[in-house]
């Protein structure tokens, strides 16, 4: 196993995307602004499932509409790429089903899973013990079952694909839209021990 | 210190990670979460990538979110301890006790359950809440919009169904 993970930052060093220390810097800095935010709590995602929070849903709009913007921009300048995810339809909607399902009970996502083993909770490190199975269900059995499951390619579309000489303008209405959605959705909050001591 | 941010600076903190990660001067890709899992699973169970078509598929995206997961687990540490001060060993939610129960049995069976399935799902959908909502929504994506619409539209019917509507005494 020990050879296997030295793969994994060999992998790192010869892919291209970065240094193994800057993609570990992104690491950090992924998992300070999501502490520091505390979007990684249950209350704020099983929060916002029972719609008794929405710190997530405002964070995750704000950036979304910010980030479109930026990219396009980026793009344009030559800065940066686009890396489209294909429509694979059956994963996508089972794939949804399953994954929101989960998300909703788990009050964690992949992404704010580990920065919530790291303050401490148990549960979910329970839980990532669950996922490394799932991961592994999912790598045993791909070809025979998941593969059929997920369907046919039908390509990488982005939302400017057909707006040709106005995908732009798109792109400003999309973040624009974004940015005011996060703004309009009303600020409640859930809170948990560690705000209550602090009220206390 | 600060002990927490609001939603509006983690969110512009977030896009301008997101960008510089998605920049050349950066690393020219999106941020992504949920591949290192089944990653993790063929180094832990010593899966042969020769044998599994789906770890071969996954080398390269698999090692570089493994990494970031690595400095995410120290990043989520030093913060949580220094500067949000919210470091201690739990085991149920104080949102779990108010609106589902106070047995540490059950919550550790549903979130062994529910993570099992988070990432059957994320796979099978290709991606999760970073890889297609900030990544995939970000790019305009199609891919992303799909599976967006469905977990929100899943997550608010199981936080509906799945919970009790008045609070319980913690």
């Amino acid at each position: 196993m020990f050879e296997r993970i030295m793969g994994m930052f060999d992998t790192v060093a010869n892919e291209g995307h970065g240094s193994i220390a800057l993609v570990f810097v992104i690491g950090i800095l992924f998992g300070g602004i999501i502490q520091y935010s505390r979007v990684d709590k249950f209350e704020k995602i099983a929060g916002f499932a029972m719609l008794r929070d929405t710190v997530v849903p405002k964070m995750l709009f704000l950036a979304v509409g910010v980030a479109s913007i930026g990219l396009y921009f980026m793009i344009e300048a030559g800065w940066a790429h686009y890396h489209i995810k294909p429509i694979l339809l059956g994963g996508l909607i089972i794939g949804g089903v399953i994954f929101g399902v989960s998300m909703a009970i788990f009050g964690k996502c992949p992404g704010t899973g580990p920065v919530s083993i790291a303050e401490g909770r148990i549960d979910v490190l329970v839980g990532a013990i669950g996922g490394l199975l799932g991961g592994l269900v999912f790598t045993l059995f791909y070809e025979p079952v998941f593969k059929t499951i997920m369907g046919p390619d039908l390509g990488k579309s982005v939302l400017t694909g057909g707006a040709g000489d106005y995908g732009s303008v798109t792109i400003l209405v999309f973040g624009i839209a974004l940015v005011a959605v996060s703004m309009l959705i009303p600020l409640r909050q859930e809170f948990d021990e560690a705000d209550l001591n602090r009220l206390g | 210190m600060i002990r927490r941010i609001p939603w509006w600076a983690g969110g512009l903190l977030m896009a301008l990670l997101l960008l510089f990660t998605f920049s050349v001067f950066g690393a020219d890709r999106p941020i992504g979460a949920s591949t290192y899992v089944p990653y993790f699973a063929g180094l832990l169970f010593n899966l042969d990538p020769e044998q599994y078509g789906y770890l071969k598929q996954i080398d390269g995206a698999g090692a570089w979110e493994g990494v970031m997961l690595l400095g995410a687990l120290f990043g989520g540490f030093v913060t949580s301890v220094f500067i949000t001060k919210s470091f201690r060993f739990s085991v149920i939610p104080t949102a779990w006790k108010k609106y589902k129960n106070g047995s540490v049995l059950s919550r550790l069976a549903w979130s062994f359950a529910s993570g099992f399935f988070m990432i059957i799902g994320a796979r099978l959908a290709g991606g999760c809440t970073s890889g297609h909502f900030l990544s995939g929504m970000s790019q305009t994506a199609v891919s992303a919009m799909i599976f967006g619409g469905v977990v929100m539209a899943t997550l608010l019917i199981t936080g509906r169904l799945f919970y009790k509507k008045e609070a319980q005494d913690v």
